[in-house]
């Protein structure tokens, strides 16, 4: 039977919300239909830099990434919202659970996107149907738009959800590729970087078909064995199944922020750490996790960026540890040149149901006093 | 050499030697069982050189003909074939006869085996030893000792002194104590004729296991001496000799806490039962883990958790309880093993905080000590 589903053609969705965090806002407060809207990480601040924005903003030109005063510039009639992250999380739950009431091999890849492996769920030529099924579920139940990519795999799924937006349904079928994906400019595939397409471009690589004609070899001895992986997708091949659980398998937890400029003052620079540790903090309590390394990422006002990392005696889950060891490394770590941007990483992550450590007769009290120091601070 | 002998006397003996004979041994005739053949009697002998063991039969006993016709010599035997065939004879006496060339004739009935047999020269002897520094025991209690200590020790050979069993004579005290590191079962009783210099040893915990095994539930006294490498329990018709390991055990006494901040009397079986019970949703990946949480005066609630089957959780109202809350993890396990070698129908638990040793005693003060360290959980 497990070799019957192998061969199996696959069929599998991508699931991608339209604009998501603006989608939600305008669900949640309809007067904002049809108005140019942006989500900001800090509408206050001058330097305040786009989360996301509505298909009217995008239109005037609006980015992600873009600074408000830019965007503002652009488009004056602009709505600025602040983040809320808790009716994001609410949306996303529901748009899920619409997913994992037609099959359970649901993998949410992030709070707007998800596979699914609809093989069993009838025939291959009723997929668009059941696509737009979905779609329409998502639509009325949730006032959400979404866009669903139908595909053989996973990687072709995730470019064809992309080809259509908003509310659209793709189907990128294997034979078709040469009229459908290969004409495709080489930074728009899934899995190149802007570092990977600048390398792509030095070997004459313009265009998703150009990489899929391309000599194996040759890649892989610009890009090791993401050559090889790339050149694979471009023609169209990928393995990789469909796993409810990868969600599951998160290694590390962590939040970063620019400051509002940049700074080489220790009280704005410890202010923001605390933010930080506290962010951390609060989503390891909900992933229920603890984690056993410390990151900190430091990104100079030239751009130039370190990350430090330090493996810890025990696991740490309170903003107080967090804090502790974040600034040990920055401490250590930090060339008192101004800072543009700091982060922090708990890495190591377990669930915390999952570890238990069994303790040691001749070591035991040792143990205990790792545990003083860390909370007498 | 020659003798007709009781099977059902040679079986009960082959078996306690064959405890020390392996199969794989660097040398080639100890995979062999010694036989030797006096007029007051017939010895086997077999050892892998860790333990030796040798089992006595006399000719006569209580009155009782045991072995007849009896001709002197010695012979060596190959252990994996001998006993099968002793115990497969069919009729209730064994004649077993050896040439000068060695060659074995085993008969019995109308049943006739010839085997080659190797020359009990090449035996290695076993050292003597002097039986100066010696004290007695009455088997049933060094057979308790054994069994409620033996189960801690370790099994890793990380640590190899953790392997064995120490075992300490002093100021008419003697004291068995076996850690790996994550519990320690200890014991104490008063020894009689204590003015024997008696050196503190460590023997391997295996020595112990196959001894325990070997011995039978009476009363009837066991002799125990001691060289620089080597240990000798001396039963009746029995010599059990072991290896003793190099190094020095970690003293532990001062790592095992005098005070305690939450005490609790319990029935034994009413907690080994609940552990039990919590322990079928604890198993292998989190080290069977369960949770104890105090809830007043007199009840603990013992709880289990595998994240992908379910939960368990159970109260238990306990005999009293004393000072601090408390919420520990521990393994079951551990637990488990623990209460089995109380022996008593009431224990004692002393707690002194989640992240330290506990001790499990009987109510009734008798010095068998059980102590585990908690598993430390999130």
């Amino acid at each position: 039977m497990v070799v019957e589903h192998q061969n199996k053609r696959r069929v599998i969705f991508h699931i991608d919300m339209n604009c998501f965090y603006a989608s939600v806002e305008m669900a949640y407060d309809s007067d904002l239909k049809g108005k140019a809207l942006a989500i900001a990480g800090n509408p206050e601040e001058r330097k305040g830099i786009i989360v996301t924005s509505s298909y009217e903003a995008r239109a005037k030109g609006v980015k992600t990434t873009m600074p408000l005063w830019q965007a503002r510039r652009l488009c004056p009639e602009l709505v600025v919202l602040r983040p809320n992250f808790d009716r994001y999380r609410s949306a996303s739950k529901a748009m899920f659970k619409i997913l994992s009431e037609i099959t359970p091999i649901v993998q949410p890849v992030s709070i707007d996107e998800g596979y699914m492996d609809v093989t069993d769920c009838g025939p291959p030529e009723k997929a668009i149907e059941l696509a737009e099924n979905i779609q329409n579920r998502i639509l009325h139940e949730l006032d959400l738009p979404c866009s669903i990519g139908i595909a053989p795999n996973k990687f072709l799924a995730k470019m064809a959800s992309d080809m259509k937006k908003p509310m659209g349904i793709t189907v990128l079928r294997k034979r078709e590729l040469s009229t459908t994906l290969w004409p495709l400019p080489i930074e728009e595939m899934y899995g190149v970087g802007n570092k990977t397409a600048e390398k792509l471009k030095k070997m004459e690589i313009h265009t998703i078909g150009d990489l899929a004609k391309k000599d194996v070899y040759e890649l892989k001895q610009v890009l090791g064995i993401n050559g090889e992986r790339l050149n694979n997708r471009a023609n169209g091949n990928d393995k990789r199944s469909v796993d409810p659980d990868a969600i599951y398998d998160f290694k590390s937890i962590g939040s970063s922020q620019t400051l509002p400029h940049d700074t080489i003052e220790e009280e704005e620079i410890k202010k923001l750490m605390v933010i930080l540790a506290t962010n951390v903090e609060r989503r390891l309590k909900r992933k229920q996790a603890v984690g056993q390394s410390i990151q900190l990422m430091i990104r100079y006002a030239d751009r130039k960026t370190i990350t430090r990392s330090k493996k810890l005696q025990m696991f740490i889950e309170d903003k107080e540890d967090i804090l502790y060891f974040a600034k040990e490394l920055l401490e250590l770590h930090w060339n008192e040149e101004p800072i543009r941007l700091l982060g922090i990483t708990v890495q190591d992550i377990q669930e915390k149901q999952r570890i238990a450590k069994q303790l040691d007769l001749f070591t035991y009290e040792k143990e205990a006093q790792n545990e003083k120091v860390v909370y007498s601070y | 050499m020659k003798f007709i002998i009781q099977r059902d006397q040679l079986i009960a003996s082959i078996q306690d030697v064959m405890k020390a004979i392996s199969s794989r041994t660097v040398v080639p005739i100890l995979t062999g069982m010694k036989i030797e053949v006096k007029q007051h009697g017939i010895t086997l002998t077999g050892s892998d050189s860790d333990i030796s063991i040798e089992s006595y039969i006399p000719a006569e006993e209580d009155g009782n003909v045991n072995v007849e016709q009896i001709e002197e010599g010695s012979i060596v035997l190959q252990a994996k074939y001998f006993p099968d065939i002793v115990r497969k004879l069919p009729e209730k006496t064994v004649e077993i006869e050896a040439d000068e060339n060695l060659k074995v004739t085993i008969r019995s009935g109308k049943a006739e085996f010839n085997l080659n047999g190797q020359d009990a020269e090449e035996y290695p002897q076993l050292p003597k030893l002097q039986t100066d520094d010696s004290f007695e025991l009455p088997t049933d209690l060094l057979k308790s000792l054994i069994k409620q200590t033996v189960f801690a020790v370790s099994t890793m050979e990380t640590r190899p002194i953790l392997t064995g069993v120490h075992i300490k004579l002093e100021e008419g005290n003697l004291t068995f104590t076996a850690t790996d590191s994550h519990r320690l079962a200890s014991r104490e009783v008063p020894v009689s004729d204590s003015n024997t210099a008696f050196p503190s040893v460590v023997v391997p915990g295996k020595s112990l296991n196959e001894l325990n095994k070997i011995l039978d539930d009476t009363e009837e006294p066991v002799e125990i001496s001691v060289t620089n490498n080597q240990i000798l329990f001396r039963a009746k018709n029995l010599n059990f000799l072991s290896r003793l390991l190099d190094g020095n055990y970690p003293e532990t006494s001062r790592l095992i806490p005098e005070q305690s901040k939450t005490v609790l009397y319990a029935k034994t079986k009413e907690l080994l039962n609940t552990i039990d019970r919590a322990s079928l949703l604890a198993k292998e990946e989190r080290n069977n883990v369960v949770r104890l949480n105090t809830q007043g005066d007199h009840v603990i609630n013992i709880t289990g958790n595998s994240p992908e089957v379910g939960t368990v959780s159970e109260e238990i109202v306990v005999q009293s309880m004393e000072g601090e809350e408390l919420k520990i993890s521990f393994s079951s396990k551990y637990m488990i093993d623990a209460l089995k070698a109380i022996e008593y129908e009431e224990v004692k638990v002393e707690f002194t905080g989640a992240m330290r040793p506990f001790i499990i005693r009987p109510a009734n003060e008798d010095p068998i000590l059980q102590l585990i360290l908690p598993v430390r959980t999130f």
